[in-house]
């Protein structure tokens, strides 16, 4: 994986610039239209800004108020895309960043619109995150501002389904989905997608990111991987990293 | 040196196959180009391909993807040793018949990989991308197969 970053990152750059340059040509033509409907959203985004800010500082009071433990801030690593999966029963993607910047197994690959993966696998100077739609991921979540909990399998389709929800459970289409924080994997509350719909029984779920088309990703660490077993050959070496100062602590 | 051509293709072909390429569901029908190069080189300079290139080659690309290790080295060596165990049915025959025998391997790949993989994840795993996967390979060999020629006549009949 290592000895063919390199390769891969060269290869993947002539087809994001040709790739770029096509968007921004599409870009261009629909700027007027997207300008129009951005100043409306403005609008009403710095309504939502007010009522965050009034939020937030109702929230610092109550916490004065009751003494909570803060969490942990996490410190994160920002990568680009340097490979996909290329076959039919495996969801993952090679990123250009590996244990000399601080990445370890089982840190959490987020963009901004949400939670995408984990990584799996970590060589010197690239790492492979296992995306939440390959069959064999299992995350432990919950629905924003309840109790229910549940756990989303991924099955290789766009969509990851909802098992082991709790019976009698009142999921309904638009539920937002976020991490439940148990098993020590992931933090609580970090966002992961909506209930987009039912299949038999199941619910399945829409991730916030667009999975198939991230082109860079934050690779963060919780300083949380206790849930994960180390691999059966080679324990992690722990020798070479000297720079942290690579993660940067998360300002919220 | 230009017999070291066919051994590049496929390489050039297993990048190309892990590059990121940002269509939605892409990564999981991108077509088998190593399966498409090691069927035309077979067929037509099977004495410039060795069998652990192909396992070699095979194993870099199932390591890199993720897949499960040595299931395309599996087959690009299956795909070699079946041509060139029926190489005089090939040879010298009209394209549309090296076509259908590729369509022939590529179903049979397919089925495969779909079995083994249902069979370890002890469930049916939906079998539509895969039949996409199938449909985009044999469609996209046509292409595959003309630039690879035009290569061939380019460097190596020439030089």
């Amino acid at each position: 994986m290592d000895a063919a970053a390199p390769i891969l990152e060269m290869l993947s750059r002539p087809l994001s610039l040709l790739d770029s340059a096509l968007s921004k040509g599409s870009d261009f033509l629909a700027a007027y239209r997207e300008n129009a409907r951005l100043e409306k959203e403005n609008a009403r985004l710095l309504d939502w800004q007010q009522a965050a800010l009034g939020l937030a500082s109702e929230n610092a009071q109550l916490r004065e108020l009751l003494k909570l433990a803060p969490e942990p801030a996490g410190s994160y690593v920002t990568a680009r895309v340097i490979a996909n999966s290329g076959g039919t029963y495996v969801r993952s993607i090679v990123v250009n960043a590996g244990r000399e910047n601080g990445v370890k197994r089982g840190q959490a690959a987020i963009t901004g619109d949400g939670l995408i993966g984990r990584v799996t696998e970590v060589g010197d100077r690239a790492a492979r995150v296992l995306l939440i739609t390959d069959l064999n991921s299992r995350v432990p979540v919950t629905v924003e501002g309840s109790r229910l909990r549940a756990v989303l399998a991924g099955d290789n389709s766009e969509h990851p389904s909802l098992h082991y929800a709790e019976e009698g459970s009142a999921l309904r289409i638009g539920d937002r989905i976020v991490t439940l924080g148990q098993g020590g994997v992931f933090p609580p509350g970090l966002p992961v997608g909506i209930v987009a719909g039912f299949y038999g029984e199941l619910a399945r779920v829409e991730p916030y990111a667009e999975l198939s088309r991230v082109d860079y990703l934050r690779l963060v660490d919780y300083g949380l991987s206790g849930a994960l077993p180390n691999p059966p050959s080679g324990a992690p070496r722990n020798g070479k990293r000297s720079d942290q100062a690579l993660g940067q602590p998360i300002h919220r | 040196m230009t017999s070291l051509l066919p051994v590049a293709t496929i390489i050039f072909a297993m990048l190309l196959s892990i590059e990121p390429v940002h269509i939605p569901g892409y990564a999981a029908v991108t077509p088998a180009f190593t399966l498409m190069a090691a069927y035309h080189w077979a067929i037509y300079r099977p004495a410039l391909l060795s069998p652990l290139m192909l396992f070699v080659i095979g194993t870099l690309q199932d390591l890199l993807t993720g897949a499960l290790a040595g299931v395309t080295a599996l087959l690009l060596l299956l795909t070699y040793a079946i041509v060139l165990t029926h190489r005089r049915r090939f040879v010298n025959r009209p394209f549309p018949f090296i076509w259908g025998g590729f369509t022939l391997l590529v179903c049979g790949a397919m089925l495969f990989l779909w079995s083994l993989h249902s069979l370890l994840a002890a469930e049916l795993i939906d079998f539509r991308s895969s039949i996409f996967r199938a449909v985009l390979t044999i469609s996209g060999f046509p292409i595959a197969s003309f630039l690879l020629g035009r290569t061939q006549r380019a460097l190596m009949d020439a030089g």
